[in-house]
């Protein structure tokens, strides 16, 4: 029971550190049932060894198109600018999320895709991370370029952000990422967000081939699934 | 700036840290997808698929939505909306996409798929899409059933096949746009199919089995009058990679196994089910070798009776598991705290007849329908189609409101869904008092 109260504390304090376009006091008073959005119970880390690549196949999912870009340092440029053609996974995220299965997540799993990346010539040459904001009005190319220091990206990982709410929109409808600012009741903004955690994989013909979510969001599984994309492409080459 | 985003980093990984030991939830239905949001504290509606009967209003399948807060005492209990989708289709299960706003709802005799929209307005769902391609997108797949969502896909499962209606299926899926995807046929022999849920912290999927066209548009009676149709009902729970997609262990779990339900909690790697022709509860378990076993825990009633366990429904906590029988129209709670031993605690008669249970994720709300399939519900004064809704404290269920589907010439009420205002409002709150009156 204790250990309830003192987390709860501590999850009002962080929320209140992240609203700070919200109101700081009425968001202390929410119950921290309300913070979170899924029906994840407990740790969600995965008890299972994915299988190994090549061992399935991953079917498109849809087919996405090319969205404008401020990348970290403030310059314009457009998603497919920054995927050049190579397998990507394509996250969405804001930098003061306090979901436990969200941002955090999605970003801690992307780090390890990183380093695990960077150390793999074929992987280091054929895929891109790719980590975008969807609160542009805080999250500023400045604090993705933050983002980008605080990470120290050894392979490339790209971090951006858009110009407005407005050319957010068509990019989140595209991958199908619902985003909803949370609200109290008169409508002032509490400065989180409701967002179910969605990363994304594409292939070389910007096609959708794997959405990942609590319980499917695990570094190995998604490079798993780089490599057996890869061994799709060598096999289609072979076959040409 | 520096330090404060990095400070906001820390404060993430902080506080992810901090909620791996896991904060409760207070509403919403349990047994749902765990892809999709949740709704929290009360619920304002029950939506409600229902399968239209002639004679009865328009005789159309409908989505009819009921008020269920008591705060809103003049809609509490009463039919607010319903939306017609013209013909009867022999509606059954319907179930939310991974952004809880989009509801797909099936019909089994024509395989029709129909996507309800409820965020605009969420009294009063529209409907936005209609699949009627089911079958040939599938490639042969008959009688959508379960609708249980993947992020940005839709996983159905299928009943039945066009090729020669028996129980052969599949599970099929498509994006959230309504584009098919793949078919992912049942293996041989194991080959029926009813539900399929997902355990993502596993990596595992499972699949149960009931029967096909020929059987469940037939006549309840003449089906277990013909000895050879009694033949064709699944006797099997499948185990998938489900990342792979991939059926990997056959369990034998004779009599028809219909609803799966996972347990909610951390390292209870095991679910129930019950089957429907034996009247038991089964607990399928992970070893500790990583396969399942598949153990009968429990008779349902006396086996002998053929009560028909249908629908079951798992508290939150993994203690209660609800279980109701279709033929005595009684719900039956079992203490499952120990899911090898379960202990019945309470019997309540629900009605003539019931079929579908959805317990709130807080524990304190039990709602209740009556309808099976057209032809396999009773007949004459037996005939009750119903919504209930009742108050669960641990120990007893209490009825709160009734609603009569054929008084209020709708048809025969069959899956509930949950929704809320002011979670389509993107609202939170301090506190449970006065949401409702604020949200409007």
């Amino acid at each position: 029971m204790r250990g309830h109260r003192l987390l709860a504390a501590a999850v009002l304090a962080l929320a209140a550190v992240a609203a700070r376009a919200g109101d700081d006091a009425r968001l202390r008073a929410v119950d921290p049932a309300e913070l979170t959005y899924t029906y994840a119970v407990g740790r969600f880390a995965s008890e299972y060894t994915p299988p190994a690549p090549g061992s399935y196949t991953l079917p498109p999912i849809a087919t996405v198109t090319d969205h404008p870009l401020l990348d970290a340092d403030g310059r314009p440029t457009t998603l497919f600018a920054l995927t050049q053609g190579r397998l990507a996974v394509v996250a969405f995220v804001y930098t003061t999320c306090i979901e436990a299965t969200g941002c955090p997540l999605s970003l801690g799993v992307l780090h390890r895709l990183d380093r695990t990346i960077a150390g793999d010539r074929e992987l280091a040459r054929r895929v891109a991370l790719v980590t975008i904001s969807f609160d542009p009005e805080r999250d500023t190319p400045a604090r993705m370029a933050v983002m980008r220091s605080f990470h120290a990206p050894a392979s490339d990982w790209r971090f951006a952000t858009t110009r407005s709410e407005a050319e957010l929109a068509p990019l989140l409808a595209d991958f199908d990422q619902p985003v909803a600012k949370l609200r109290f009741a008169d409508g002032v903004w509490s400065g989180l967000f409701r967002h179910v955690l969605k990363v994304f994989l594409l292939d070389g013909q910007k096609r959708v081939r794997n959405v990942y979510s609590v319980g499917l969001l695990d570094a190995t599984l998604v490079l798993n699934d780089l490599r057996t994309l890869l061994l799709e492409s060598a096999r289609a080459a072979e076959l040409h | 700036m520096a330090r404060r985003v990095s400070f906001s980093l820390m404060v993430g990984a902080a506080l992810a840290a901090l909620l791996s030991g896991a904060i409760p939830a207070r509403a919403d239905e349990t047994c749902m997808s765990p892809y999709m949001p949740k709704i929290t504290g009360q619920e304002d509606y029950v939506y409600v698929w229902t399968l239209g009967i002639e004679g009865v209003g328009d005789g159309s399948d409908k989505l009819v939505t009921i008020g269920a807060n008591p705060a809103d005492a003049a809609r509490y209990g009463k039919v607010i909306s319903s939306v017609s989708v013209a013909g009867r289709h022999e509606a059954h299960h319907a179930g939310f996409g991974d952004d809880r706003r989009h509801l797909w709802a099936g019909g089994l005799d024509d395989s029709k798929i129909w996507v309800f929209d409820v965020a605009p307005d969420p009294a009063r769902p529209k409907l936005v899409r209609t699949v009627d391609s089911f079958v040939k997108d599938s490639d042969g797949v008959v009688g959508p059933h379960t609708f249980f969502a993947l992020p940005g896909r839709m996983l159905i499962t299928g009943l039945s096949n066009a090729k020669d209606h028996g129980g052969k299926t599949a599970l099929v899926e498509y994006n959230n746009d309504g584009k098919f995807i793949q078919t992912l046929w049942l293996p041989d022999p194991a080959a029926y199919g009813y539900d399929a849920r997902v355990q993502p912290r596993l990596n595992r999927m499972l699949t149960s089995s009931f029967t096909g066209w020929n059987n469940y548009m037939t006549d309840l009676r003449k089906v277990i009058a013909d000895a050879e149709a009694m033949k064709h009902f699944g006797n099997t729970v499948v185990v998938w990679d489900f990342h792979a997609r991939k059926a990997i262990q056959t369990l034998e779990v004779p009599g028809a196994p219909l609803e799966i339900r996972w347990a909610l909690q951390p390292r209870h790697n095991y679910a129930f089910t019950t089957a429907a022709l034996k009247s038991k509860i089964w607990l399928i378990e992970q070893q500790d070798d990583g396969t399942f076993k598949a153990s009968d825990v429990a008779d349902i009633a006396n086996p002998m009776d053929v009560p028909l366990p249908v629908d079951i429904s798992l508290s939150a906590d993994d203690r209660f598991l609800f279980v109701d029988t279709f033929m005595d129209g009684t719900c039956r709670v079992y203490d499952v705290s120990d899911p090898h031993q379960p202990k019945l605690v309470q019997t309540e008669k629900i009605g003539s007849q019931v079929n579908m249970v959805s317990e709130t994720w807080d524990g304190k709300r039990v709602y209740f329908t009556s309808s099976l399939l057209a032809n396999w519900d009773k007949t004459g004064k037996d005939n009750e189609q119903f919504l209930k809704g009742y108050g669960w404290d641990g120990k007893q269920l209490t009825a709160l409101f009734a609603v009569d589907f054929l008084k209020e010439k709708l048809g025969r009420p069959h899956i509930m869904h949950f929704g809320q205002e002011r979670f389509y409002k993107n609202q939170i709150y301090a506190g449970e008092a006065g949401p409702l009156a604020a949200a409007r």
